[in-house]
């Protein structure tokens, strides 16, 4: 087993849902995680597919809560937003930007291929400090509550499993393969540097 | 010491008072430091391959001193230890070409330390082929930067703000009486050929590949004079990726691919190469539009700030 606990951070688009689930259950397991989104802004579903609830990212999750809550509570009580809202605000204030974020990890997973070229173009696009690598991962994951549940326990598992490699720069591509012959899934998984 | 987070947690502390605060306790605190490049435990070891950079950033002098405990440590059992050392060296290979470049009279203890120096850089380019996957990712890395150290800064170079101080071959004065200019040079390009070597290997992992890959786009953006070299070795690389790649890993590598050449692209010295940066794009199954985006204009170039 490495010898400090991996850093971990899950991304996906808006911070709500598929990041924060795996936020939670990674978090509930020991990890040193955080969680981020990389869109521009925070998009929760509306009462139409084309009239999302757009927040900024300075918005905390009990704002956006007791916004939803004025704007229709019967709707975004069905529909499980405001549970997933209050999931969120037990977790942290508000959702985080990847892209704002100067702190370093060594594993980062995202939850769809945008998020992953999103993240990786913006970590490219860094000036390099300290050659220190950190490996990305990709997870495709539909942007639903039961997919985002599936979801987190499968990087959960994957992150157990690499916290617990002899080696894990050694071991990961390894892994990895295991991992998709297992879950019938395929990984995008890329190594940038700080 | 027997628990290795209390000692670490202690250097660091150490570190921060004395490389942060104050720095005239160094002196007192080395060897006392320095003692612990032995324990058992590998955090307190890489604690101390810490320690011996930020403290040779503070004063190069002490580079003297702590070359050989370096040195011990990038030969540690433990490859993380050896991976930290490696990280180390790429800090500190150009502050020591630095401090060599700025002192015109030299004494023999320092003549040393640089050859020392020299075989620790010639070390680390043959973890080019250590058996382990992360010590050649960070292999890598050092050349990368090696590379860059040891070749001529030009107009058209990009040079991320955070290195615009550092050294460079044309900072090397050509009558330095013990750094040889053309020999350093020969050296950088030497490290080129050996990284490129490297990555046709036919059995690379798809991260070494990644990692070589967006090498090769930092090379060429700073170092424009090898441009061409690059662009080979992405058509070579796109033409011929290694057997061993599993399909996704595929699909990785080829989207770095992608990500690398757009950003070449935009650069001024590939202009003459827009052709075959252009049919990599659109094999790489890249958008026109999106090539577009990152294809500088003639004029755009010319306009370009120097």
């Amino acid at each position: 087993m490495p010898s400090s606990p991996l850093r971990v951070a899950v991304v996906c688009s808006s911070n709500q849902n598929r990041s924060m689930e795996a936020h939670n259950i990674l978090s509930k397991r020991g990890f040193s995680v955080r969680s981020f989104g990389t869109g521009t802004h925070v998009k929760l579903p509306g009462p139409a597919p084309d009239k999302p609830n757009v927040y900024d990212f300075k918005t905390t999750y009990d704002q956006m809560y007791n916004d939803l809550l004025r704007k229709d509570k019967e709707l975004y009580t069905q529909n499980g937003i405001l549970h997933m809202l209050d999931r969120n605000k037990r977790i942290k204030p508000r959702p985080e930007r990847f892209q704002n974020c100067k702190d370093v990890f060594d594993l980062i997973l995202t939850c769809e291929e945008r998020v992953y070229d999103q993240v990786v173009e913006d970590l490219n696009s860094r000036e390099q400090e300290t050659c220190q690598p950190v490996h990305v991962i990709n997870v495709d994951i539909q942007d639903n509550h039961e997919e985002a549940t599936l979801g987190a326990f499968l990087i959960c598992e994957l992150c157990q499993c690499i916290q617990h490699t002899e080696d894990m720069e050694n071991e990961i591509d390894e892994l990895l393969q295991e991992f998709e012959e297992k879950s019938g899934r395929t990984f995008l998984h890329t190594v940038c540097f700080y | 010491m027997a628990d290795p987070c209390a000692v670490g947690e202690w250097v660091a502390l150490v570190q921060e008072l004395i490389i942060n605060k104050d720095p005239t306790l160094l002196d007192n605190f080395l060897d006392e430091i320095i003692a612990f490049q032995a324990d058992k435990s590998v955090e307190v070891r890489k604690f101390v391959v810490g320690f011996i950079e930020e403290a040779c950033k503070r004063d190069i002098e002490l580079l003297l001193k702590l070359i050989a405990n370096l040195n011990m440590l990038l030969k540690d059992e433990n490859v993380n230890v050896v991976k930290k050392a490696i990280l180390t060296m790429t800090q500190l290979y150009k502050v020591a070409l630095q401090w060599m470049v700025k002192s015109r009279a030299l004494n023999e203890l320092q003549e040393a330390c640089w050859d020392m120096v020299s075989v620790m850089a010639a070390d680390i380019i043959l973890l080019l082929d250590s058996d382990n996957d992360g010590v050649r990712t960070h292999a890598i890395k050092f050349v990368e930067a090696f590379i860059i150290t040891l070749s001529p800064r030009l107009p058209d170079s990009d040079v991320p703000r955070r290195h615009e101080g550092d050294v460079s071959l044309d900072r090397v004065p050509r009558d330095h009486p013990y750094i040889k200019y053309n020999m350093l040079w020969d050296e950088g390009k030497a490290a080129l050929e050996q990284l490129l070597k490297f990555m046709v290997h036919p059995a690379i992992s798809s991260i070494n590949l990644t990692a070589a890959l967006g090498s090769l786009a930092t090379i060429a953006r700073q170092r424009p004079m090898f441009m061409a070299e690059v662009i080979q070795a992405y058509e070579t690389l796109h033409a011929n990726l290694p057997p061993t790649l599993a399909k996704s890993q595929v699909s990785s590598v080829r989207k770095n691919l992608k990500l690398h050449l757009l950003s070449v692209l935009r650069h001024p010295a590939a202009l003459g190469f827009h052709a075959q940066i252009t049919t990599l794009l659109v094999d790489l199954g890249t958008p026109q539009a999106e090539i577009a985006r990152s294809t500088p204009s003639p004029r755009d170039l010319r306009r370009r700030p120097r």
